[in-house]
């Protein structure tokens, strides 16, 4: 089977104060259809940016990507906002609108498509099951933690079907219990849903825990891809070692207790 | 009653009574009248002032560079003018579309040139408050920029956008009073006509109390209203 989704030489720098930095040089990606494709790296290597070319939140200076048989670099303004209607995004910060109850927040997506109000009803319920949060329908964001709030996050995200979801670091800003109950939750979306999830983090754990195959990102190129396990077991990159000596490091401190594998 | 004539607790005193206030309630409702049109107007075009002005902007969902530098430029000019200045500036405009440049009416003109641009920077700012990460969960979603607008911004920024509103109401009250010096009558006609024309210090504590209270009911009721929403949604 072809990859579901590809890209093809992304480039992308910022200009600060015409300093440039070039923060993706030349990223070409394949990931298959059904997959949780970790992409890992320190801070600043580029991963919320390349992930962000995904669905042009940022646009990539050069480079083409492609959804499907979409190239969703060659889409107009108008084409790019209904095809995001299928790419869900998860993010760092949850992003919930705090002016909206948890039920407004995930029929918000529905809502632009001009969901029929039954519909909308009986899909943010069966979302509130799945993320398990039914009690929580009328809450307002601001009163949920910071688990809770991710959990919103991937519901709203999850609303309109979509095929892809972004998760740009979506536990980082999260305790190691929430953690883990949101990387679970996002496997189960995996499995059952069948959605294809980017997962940026720079938490080792987190991707060896749920990532079928691993991208190392290190100073905006790809040092090293590919299953999980291989690249966990022996690593080839500069990052992808100091990850593994960090990981350890702090192995006998037992928060994470997925372990296994290495 | 006069300071200069009375004993101090006497023209205080008097200050409270029929005389006065027979005199200074009709100036009362002239400053209320005109308040209260010029803050409609002032809360309706400043916000759509507002939101114009955060949506063309440089980090706004549809940037018109070259507009954004036009509207800002005319917004700064407009706001530079002292509230007196405006006043004097905006007679002939008043004459023109009034037939007469004194009066209440006339005088709304110049308080909206003057606090709708004042009131539409406060709306803007508001905006721009509002994290960057939830308007680009919105387009990530694939919203349309007027669904970015009125169903994320605006509801996002309400609570700041009231409390701006109480400011630019403030302002709208105090250059009231002022207006009254040129013709416009209410509160502040009476405390310059009376309580410094003619010594009339009674007058003067009067309509100095009448404007503590309208400033004080402005602030307490923004804050309330404000606060509440604010609390219904947990964020405080």
């Amino acid at each position: 089977m072809g990859a579901y989704i590809r890209t093809e030489n992304l480039y992308k720098s910022f200009y600060n104060k015409k300093e440039k930095n070039d923060v993706l040089k030349g990223i070409d990606l394949s990931i298959d259809k059904g997959d949780i494709y970790g992409i890992v790296g320190f801070s600043g290597a580029g991963k919320s940016t390349l992930v962000r070319c995904i669905n042009r939140l940022e646009e990539p200076d050069s480079g083409k990507v492609w959804i499907g048989d979409t190239e969703i670099t060659a889409l107009n303004k108008k084409q790019l906002a209904e095809r995001r209607k299928k790419i869900g995004m998860v993010f760092q910060q949850f992003n919930l609108f705090d002016s909206m109850t948890v039920f407004q927040n995930i029929a918000y997506p529905l809502k632009l498509v001009k969901t029929p109000k039954k519909e909308i009803e009986a899909k943010v319920d069966k979302l509130l099951k799945l993320v398990g949060l039914s009690d929580k329908k009328y809450a307002y964001p601001g009163s949920l933690s910071g688990g809770q709030k991710q959990r919103v996050g991937i519901a709203r995200a999850l609303a309109n079907d979509p095929d892809v979801l972004l998760s740009d670091e979506a536990t980082s800003a999260l305790d190691p219990q929430s953690t883990l109950s949101i990387l679970d939750l996002l496997e189960q979306v995996n499995k059952e849903l069948g959605v294809t999830i980017i997962m940026i983090t720079h938490e080792l754990e987190a991707a060896k825990r749920i990532c079928s195959k691993v991208a190392v990102l290190e100073n905006g190129s790809i040092t090293e891809s590919g299953k999980t396990s291989d690249i966990f077991l022996d690593p080839k990159s500069s990052t992808g070692k100091i990850f593994l000596e960090v990981y350890k490091e702090f192995r006998h401190d037992d928060t994470f207790t997925g372990g296994g594998g290495i | 009653m006069s300071f200069l004539k009375y004993p101090f607790w006497e023209v205080v005193k008097h200050a409270f009574s029929k005389e006065v206030w027979d005199t200074v309630f009709p100036a009362v409702w002239d400053t209320l009248y005109m308040v209260a049109l010029s803050a409609v107007i002032t809360l309706v075009l400043g916000i759509l002032l507002g939101i114009g002005l955060s949506v063309i902007s440089k980090d706004g969902v549809r940037p018109v560079p070259v507009l954004n530098e036009t509207a800002g430029t005319i917004v700064n000019c407009l706001r530079s003018l002292p509230s007196m200045i405006m006043i004097i500036v905006t007679l002939p405009l008043a004459r023109a579309l009034l037939g007469q440049s004194y009066g209440s009416n006339a005088c709304i003109i110049a308080l909206a040139a003057s606090c709708i641009p004042m009131y539409a920077r406060l709306v803007q700012g508001a905006f721009v408050e509002i994290p960057k990460g939830k308007i680009e969960a919105a387009k990530a979603m694939g919203s349309s920029s007027a669904a970015i607008v009125f169903h994320i911004m605006l509801p996002e920024a309400i609570p700041s956008i009231i409390r701006g509103f109480t400011v630019a109401l403030i302002g709208i009250i105090s250059m009231t009073a002022l207006a009254g010096n040129f013709g416009a009558g209410g509160i502040g006609d009476i405390a310059v006509r009376f309580g410094f024309n003619r010594f009339y210090h009674d007058m003067l504590i009067a309509s100095v109390l009448v404007l503590i209270v309208m400033v004080q009911v402005a602030q307490l009721a923004g804050d309330l209203i404000s606060n509440l929403i604010l609390r219904k949604r947990h964020l405080i």
